[in-house]
């Protein structure tokens, strides 16, 4: 009797497994390497991050959301294909490009000339200044009076940079760096970090917060510019993407965008 | 695709932050396990001796703990607590919550250390006049310690390969060090390798150390 | 943007989104089951070359933390040419780290069958793997349920890790229904929950399960 209940077991486990397998190990498309590609494929692969509100977050539907994922979709619309969404984290934005898990990137992707060592970059669809933000009744102009406060930033980001290298020569400020932009803001509202650096809309976000109206954006730190990411040696893709930003620039569609999502203008998006 | 070329000079000629971020894992590794000992210690006596009300809190704890994620117990610590109060720093919120997670496993085994001695040894302790916290300290706790000693390194070990989460709520170690490289040089898998091949170390060294104590402090014959 | 309340919707997201949870740990559960077996038989068969290579499968899974595993895999791999998606990569990971402990649980129980189990066995002659599969397995079985039980707890929970790579589960659910309502206390308050419920029951029925086997071996020893 064991053995046959010995047999079930196992026959089941393997069952499991094999179905498990088939789950995970779908087919892999081929890498689209241009336009035609991706069209005669009938879909285009983007990657999204909906912890990075308001640029991807989730709807009330609990749909991916906000200006990059509204962005990604008039993308998939122009080409005349459905978008397929991967979700991946800011670290693993480069790597999902490398490893074809997407054909582009659309996910707050700061345009850095180290990155461009990595993957190509559109002209920028959107730009926002990467700025500190810290609570209204803390006196903050500059780094210098970051010294002896706790600073809190994304692990990775424009900010990281440059408040790393604003720690260097400024000794006393100290850095904690998140793994991702929700705790950071998170920890921003719990009181965990004395200020933040992070984009505009930050302090804007802050507000809706129930402590939110005691947050204020207290200086600039450099403006970014968001480019949707390409693999590199795909010059077809990326001249398509160039015109198809420059025509919703034309527009009005990206100041919609921005309005909607982010309560204030886009900066002037220069191009390269 | 093309052929990958490892490319190990960007991370070794950085090899002092990662010596330093190992330190810092040794460190919160090292102070987690000796609280969450403590905590072990206590809880399990609370729970074998203690009034039933104590005894009955301690159960709760230790199951509400084993039966969720660390992750969540860090975020909870981290985020949530400030709201009630407590405002702890990065680093002062892993230790604690390191150590709860760790107190709720130890205070498990250190009950079934605890179980494993027969009752005859406390009745004969009783029966020599000893005080019930002699008999606590140097006939239970000793002989359980002794009993449960590899579930309890066991469960250290894991607690030392649990650290690696801890970034998660900013706080800086080998696992959150490594995360900067791999932004800094985007070279992950060779970044990890040698991270991967640290953590080996560091295990195989608490392993070596937890053995060399057993022999210092168990040296008495059964 | 508003942000919003933590309602009745966003607890019926976060509580949908367990089963994603529950499929990665049945996923690490089903394939480190089956491979932990291989190991632990590795582990204790015969051959010296195969023990060792066992041995170091479970020494490399037990050293290292299963999020740096995790990373390996995920980011790591595009140098052989592979790109998991976070799903492969998880599920592929999870099942090569459980299986370690699997490896482990399965020596055990089989190093706990009396050694005159295996001595029988080669008086009636049989070889190695009918050995294991017809006597020692079948009696180990019994003494692996408990702790493969409490091992399925561990799994849950760390399931939670994957959350990391982006793999949108139970944990990852927990930070973007928090990005839009910041009411942490709720959300991973609730998320805890939910954990506990899925583990409580498994905790029980792994302390049961040991409690009567304790018993049963009360009994035989009695018998003895």
């Amino acid at each position: 009797m064991f053995k046959t209940r010995l047999r079930t077991i196992v026959a089941g486990c393997a069952a499991l497994a094999m179905s498990a397998l088939l789950l995970t190990a779908a087919p892999r498309q081929a890498a689209a390497e241009t336009v035609d590609d991706i069209i005669s494929r009938g879909k285009v692969v983007i990657a999204i991050d909906t912890t990075t509100p308001p640029y991807g977050m989730i709807d009330e539907e609990f749909q991916p959301a906000g200006f990059d994922i509204e962005f990604a979709k008039l993308i998939g619309a122009a080409l005349g294909v459905p978008v397929e969404f991967v979700t991946v984290t800011s670290p693993g934005r480069i790597p999902a490009l490398l490893t074809n898990r997407a054909d582009l990137v659309v996910s707050i992707f700061s345009i850095t000339a180290p990155r461009a060592l990595q993957v190509n970059f559109s002209i920028p669809y959107a730009g926002q200044s990467a700025v500190v933000i810290a609570p209204k009744s803390s006196n903050i102009k500059s780094h210098a009076d970051l010294v002896g406060k706790k600073v809190g930033l994304t692990r990775g980001t424009g900010e990281d940079g440059l408040l790393t290298e604003a720690a260097k020569a400024n000794p006393g400020i100290e850095i904690l760096r998140f793994d991702d932009y929700a705790s950071l803001l998170q920890a921003m509202v719990s009181g965990q970090i004395d200020a933040m650096g992070g984009g505009d809309y930050g302090d804007i976000y802050l507000k809706k917060s129930d402590k939110g109206e005691d947050f204020e954006m207290k200086y600039i730190l450099k403006t970014f510019y968001f480019g949707v990411g390409v693999r590199r040696g795909n010059p077809d893709i990326l001249q398509w993407l160039n015109t198809f930003i420059f025509t919703l620039k034309q527009d009005g569609t990206l100041e919609r965008l921005s309005q909607k999502y982010r309560n204030t203008p886009l900066p002037p998006l220069p191009v390269f | 695709m093309q052929s990958y070329v490892f490319q190990f000079g960007p991370i070794l000629i950085r090899s002092e932050e990662l010596i330093h971020g190992a330190w810092l894992t040794i460190w919160f590794a090292s102070v987690s396990m000796i609280l969450g000992l403590a905590i072990g210690i206590l809880g399990a006596v609370a729970r074998s001796f203690g009034p039933r009300w104590l005894s009955r809190i301690v159960a709760a704890y230790v199951e509400l703990i084993r039966n969720t994620p660390l992750l969540i117990q860090l975020y909870f610590v981290f985020f949530t607590l400030p709201f009630l109060g407590l405002k702890l720093s990065s680093s002062a919120a892993a230790i604690l919550a390191l150590s709860i997670h760790l107190g709720a496993y130890a205070t498990e085994i250190m009950r079934a250390g605890i179980q494993s001695i027969p009752s005859g040894q406390i009745e004969a302790a009783k029966s020599l006049g000893l005080k019930p916290y002699k008999i606590i300290r140097h006939i239970v706790l000793l002989q359980a310690l002794r009993a449960i000693y590899p579930a309890l390194c066991g469960q250290f070990i894991l607690q030392l390969l649990g650290t690696s989460i801890i970034s998660a709520i900013a706080a800086e170690e080998l696992t959150a060090i490594a995360n900067n490289m791999v932004m800094q040089t985007f070279r992950s898998f060779e970044v990890y390798i040698v991270v991967a091949i640290i953590y080996f170390v560091l295990v195989q060294g608490f392993i070596l150390l937890f053995q060399g104590f057993s022999r210092f402090f168990f040296r008495w014959k059964t | 943007m508003n942000l919003r309340e933590f309602g009745f919707g966003e607890f019926s997201f976060l509580l949908l989104s367990a089963r994603w949870t529950i499929l990665l740990s049945l996923i690490a559960f089903a394939g480190g089951g089956i491979l932990g077996i291989l190991v632990g038989s590795l582990r204790i068969s015969a051959s010296k070359p195969l023990r060792m290579i066992a041995a170091g499968y479970i020494r490399f899974f037990q050293s290292t933390p299963i999020l740096i595993q995790l990373f390996m895999a995920y980011y790591g791999t595009a140098f052989i040419g592979l790109s998991p998606d976070p799903w492969t990569a998880a599920a592929i990971t999870f099942s090569l780290n459980s299986a370690a402990f699997f490896g482990d649980i399965v020596r055990g129980s089989i190093e706990a069958i009396p050694s005159g189990q295996w001595e029988a066995a080669k008086a009636l002659s049989l070889r190695f793997v009918p050995t294991l599969r017809l006597v020692i397995f079948p009696q180990a079985l019994k003494l692996m349920l408990p702790p493969t039980v409490g091992f399925m707890v561990q799994i849950v929970k760390t399931t939670s890790v994957a959350s990391l790579i982006g793999l949108t589960e139970l944990a990852r659910t927990a930070t973007m229904i928090n990005t839009v309502t910041f009411e942490p206390m709720l959300v991973f308050g609730t998320v805890a929950l939910i954990y506990f419920a899925l583990c409580w029951p498994l905790s029980l029925l792994a302390k049961r399960l040991e409690r009567r086997l304790e018993v049963e071996g009360r009994g035989r020893a009695a018998l003895a």
